[in-house]
């Protein structure tokens, strides 16, 4: 099995650079993800791992070989396009054998591996079909089994799921994932929706603008962001976050704004940044409405999202939003009358009023959600 | 919507419209209503102004003398000949320059593009393209006409267009399939472009049928003259020749039948492939913004 | 690759993409061999040109062509005629096709509807040889229908295609009756592209169908219109000789002789290779300035270029 490596890739159009000097090795058999908003170059960078953009400078190896100037085809990797690009004239079974045709694999072979292919994916009774008479979840297999067929080294995945609906993207997550499992592939995917990389990846790498933010597996992104990007990019809902001014020494530090304190985590950095600016992140998670401990900060809610066993709270923190995730316990009444959250200090983290950067990497344990 | 929902005013904007536009359409129709039925008329009664609608003494001379003319099977031929040659070498060239010209990856793309879209703005004229022809040894002969006139800058721009609409991820999904640009254009895009190449090969093929203006300039040989050409003869030389006239005298067909009746024939063969123009030149005017 | 020279860049893009190039490659010939060749050849615009001694080799008479051009009568009036009939042509050709398209748009049987349009579509395809032939017996004195008409409300039959006065409308005519139909959907996409629910909230507002016409439709499709009008402009000298040819005869040349037929008679009929080429040259400079013109009006106008 095979890795990709990624050694200061860079990419330009003319003048203008787009990705700048990115490094990630993929090892072998990992599930990695590229997530970021849209134009941050995670799609560019899995193109030129594919061969379909040329690498400006730097250097893509593929299981050892540098792959700069080798063709798309004979890099032996597969891609799973967003728009699946299935030849529309073509039926199942030839869109999946396609590329072993025109590789000129024996007739016998092909058809065996059509037959493997779509017992793996389920396509056996629509191998006669065209696409334009599959579903959105039978498209999206097809052009899976496409990749898979080949055997390539590696699969990259181009937003595969992003033209599907909500509830059939829950469930394709699920059989990529199970595929994976079974096939052991490296892959790469890129996707721009954060639960899909939580859920998927192996290993998680945050994109923006063309830089890479942060590399790690989700609990890691989750818990830790290194700068309040990826901690407003991570979690649903994002990190919610609030400017304020260090106050107290490194034994007691606290964080004040608009008239309210809050104890902060006893980082070694915040002993010299006293009165200066900060921004800290607390998530929705981590903000507990009861019991209210003498630390509270006071809020006004403006709205209650229910969605079942859990509630969303909008409210409004020193002017800004702030949303605060609570256990409905089957009843919403008592929701409605929340003024007040508090905080365990080494749930919060705190971040550079300037860069954005996260002060230290304190030892958490996780204690949100439910 | 429905027709009672209508105002008093309204209602008579409509039929007013349908009248109005009626008499466009049957005042379109007419001419050739009217060149059919002197085709089938008697000589005499066409000669003489009194064919008005219907075939006046319906005979079918003017056909006969038609089909026993030589030169009329002659030239018929040759159109067959310049039309399908003609598209297809057309064809040859267009489907292949267009697609390379519409992929992203040509180097000097800009340029290429360029120099076809010159051609459609700056022309260098009837006589020296004539030399050119002569120069090139291309007079009077079947494959000057049918080489001369390969490629048109619409057709081709036309093309182009509509493989730059097909997604860049099918040619992408079929190069990482193993295929290389041969394949991509022949096994994934041409099965994609039906429609557009149906357009373009109609196109062709009414412009060839039709085409007159250089096939005179060009072609003196009788022989390989399209029905066009003699067509224009007919209608043209033999109006005031005094020899052809006389002698139709008392014949059951004149100049006028004759001359309709070839129109009719040269007609026939568009109205055959008139349905399949009309199901893509809708398309194929709005290639622009065709999406898959 | 970053230290690569410009020639080594080219040499693998060649490498790369050489199946490209293979497929560009006859177009290319062709396009250099049958369409810039002759501009090669327009050179003899100022040369004393000679069939035997080829285009190279004649020798040189500057703008002597062009002198003699201006100088001529017969080229003036072609010229002349040229801007007149063009003029003409616009003026009268340009709205048909938006009223017809306007009109199709209101009818609502489809059946009917599609019928019609069938029926107009046609004459575009029908060569001109042919539609000259149908002109020439529908205006003939003896078996045309307009002079049977002519003579059943008693007047004297004439003789149109003779008469310089009437040659003009009855080509501007011609090409109004072939063409109107077929321009008319490019307009008919732009009507069918403006969103229904406009329509559909003019109805509740109260409107009645002409006023939804003038009010909605019209300048909906206001700038397909004026790309539309831009391009006939840049196309203006592109007058239809094939069929002027068909149709004029020594009698009419006074009003039909235009630039190109002039050329056909000088040049190809009449051997003056060179005198009909300095024509054909003055004659495509016209043209393209006024294309370039008309594509630099596009782009400010619609930001759009034409290609």
């Amino acid at each position: 099995m095979s890795g990709v490596i990624l050694d200061k890739v860079v990419k330009r159009y003319g003048a203008v650079e787009v990705v700048h000097a990115i490094d990630l090795t993929v090892e072998p058999q990992e599930f990695v993800v590229l997530v970021g908003p849209s134009g941050c170059g995670k799609s560019t960078t899995l193109r030129m791992i594919a061969g379909l953009e040329e690498i400006s400078d730097g250097t893509v190896e593929i299981d050892g070989r540098v792959v700069n100037r080798v063709a798309p085809k004979d890099r032996d990797v597969a891609m799973v396009f967003q728009n699946y690009a299935l030849y529309p004239h073509l039926n199942v079974a030839d869109n999946i054998a396609f590329g072993l045709r025109i590789r000129r694999t024996p007739k016998a072979e092909v058809l065996a591996s059509i037959e493997e292919v779509a017992g793996i994916l389920g396509l056996t009774e629509y191998l006669d079909r065209r696409p334009a008479d599959l579903s959105g979840g039978q498209r999206q297999r097809v052009a899976m089994g496409r990749a898979i067929v080949r055997h390539p080294k590696v699969f990259l995945f181009d937003e595969p799921l992003s033209n599907l609906d909500a509830k059939l993207r829950t469930q394709m997550r699920a059989e990529i994932k199970r595929l994976h499992k079974r096939l052991g592939v490296t892959s790469v995917y890129v996707t721009h929706d954060q639960v899909e990389a939580m859920t998927l990846a192996d290993r998680i790498v945050v994109m923006q603008d063309g830089h890479i933010e942060q590399i790690g597996t989700p609990m890691d992104l989750f818990l830790n962001p290194v700068n309040t990007f990826v901690a407003g990019f991570i979690g649903s809902p994002p990190m919610n976050q609030i400017e304020a001014i260090v106050e107290g020494g490194a034994d007691a530090p606290r964080a004040t704004f608009a008239g309210q304190s809050i104890a902060l985590p006893k980082l070694d950095e915040l002993s010299s940044r006293v009165g200066e600016k900060v921004t800290i992140g607390i998530r929705p998670e981590h903000a507990k409405i009861e019991p209210a401990g003498a630390d509270a900060i006071s809020v006004e809610l403006d709205l209650v999202e229910t969605l079942g066993s859990e509630a969303l709270l909008h409210t409004t923190l020193a002017g800004n939003p702030f949303i605060i995730k609570a256990e409905t316990g089957g009843d919403v009444e008592h929701l409605n009358q929340v003024t007040q959250f508090w905080a365990g200090p080494e749930t919060i983290k705190v971040f550079d009023g300037k860069t954005g950067r996260a002060f230290g990497h304190p030892a958490t344990s996780y204690q949100g959600g439910s | 919507m429905n027709m009672n929902l209508y105002s008093r005013g309204d209602k008579t904007f409509v039929w007013l419209n349908m009248f109005l536009v009626t008499l466009f359409t049957l005042s379109t129709l007419y001419p050739f209503i009217y060149i059919a039925a002197v085709s089938f008329s008697s000589g005499f009664a066409a000669s003489s102004g009194k064919v008005v609608l219907t075939p006046i003494n319906a005979t079918m001379a003017a056909y006969n003398y038609v089909m026993n003319e030589p030169q009329f099977w002659i030239s018929y031929r040759n159109t067959f000949i310049y039309t399908i040659g003609g598209t297809i070498m057309s064809l040859l060239f267009i489907i292949p320059g267009a697609y390379a010209l519409s992929r992203p990856q040509l180097y000097g793309r800009r340029f290429w593009n360029l120099m076809v879209a010159f051609t459609m703005w700056f022309n260098a004229g009837l006589i020296p393209f004539f030399l050119n022809m002569r120069d090139l040894g291309l007079l009077d002969s079947y494959f000057g006409i049918i080489i001369g006139f390969a490629v048109n800058g619409f057709n081709l721009i036309l093309l182009r267009n509509f493989f730059e609409n097909i997604p860049q991820s099918f040619e992408e999904a079929a190069r990482m399939d193993g295929a290389n640009e041969f394949q991509v254009l022949w096994k994934v895009y041409l099965p994609l472009s039906k429609p557009a190449i149906a357009t373009v090969a109609l196109f062709c093929i009414v412009s060839r049928w039709n085409g007159f203006f250089w096939a005179m300039v060009l072609l003196k040989d009788d022989d390989k003259v399209p029905l066009q050409v003699w067509l224009r003869f007919i209608i043209s030389e033999l109006q005031d020749d005094e020899e052809f006239s006389s002698t139709l005298v008392d014949a059951a067909y004149s100049f006028e039948t004759v001359s309709a009746a070839i129109i009719v024939c040269s007609i026939i063969p568009v109205l055959l492939v008139y349905p399949f123009l009309q199901k893509y030149f809708n398309k194929g005017i709005l290639l622009g913004g065709v999406k898959e | 690759m970053p230290d690569e020279t410009r020639f080594q860049r080219v040499l693998f893009v060649l490498r790369r993409d050489w199946q490209l190039y293979l497929m560009l490659a006859p177009t290319v010939i062709w396009l250099l061999l049958f369409l810039y060749k002759p501009m090669y050849g327009l050179q003899i615009a100022f040369k004393d040109y000679s069939i035997f001694r080829g285009i190279a080799a004649s020798p040189w008479v500057g703008l002597e062509h062009f002198h003699t051009l201006f100088g001529s009568d017969q080229f003036v009036r072609a010229v002349k005629n040229t801007v007149i009939i063009s003029a003409f042509s616009l003026l009268f050709g340009f709205p048909v096709p938006i009223l017809l398209a306007l009109m199709f748009n209101e009818i609502l049987h489809k059946t009917f509807k599609k019928t019609a349009q069938t029926i107009v579509y046609l004459p575009h395809f029908i060569s001109s040889v042919i539609i000259a032939g149908i002109v020439i017996t529908a205006f003939s004195p003896s078996v045309g229908i307009i002079n049977y008409l002519i003579s059943w409300l008693g007047f004297e039959p004439i003789y149109f295609l003779t008469k310089p006065e009437w040659f003009r409308p009855i080509f501007i005519g011609t090409g109004i009756w072939q063409e109107a139909g077929f321009s008319s959907i490019v307009y008919l996409a732009a009507i069918a592209g403006v969103s229904p629910t406009l329509y559909e909230s003019a109805v509740v507002d109260g409107a009645s169908r002409w006023q939804m016409m003038w009010k909605i439709t019209l300048p909906s499709i206001m700038t397909t219109i004026i790309i539309m009008l831009i391009i006939r402009i840049g196309n203006l000298l592109e007058v239809s000789f094939e069929m002027i040819i068909l149709l004029y005869q020594p009698a009419t040349f006074e009003t039909a002789d235009v630039v190109n037929t002039w050329i056909y008679r000088q040049g190809l009929q009449g051997g003056q290779y060179d005198l009909a080429a300095a024509a054909g040259l003055f004659n495509a400079v016209v043209a393209f300035v006024l294309v370039i013109a008309a594509n630099s009006l596009s782009k400010r106008y619609s930001r759009t270029s034409l290609w």
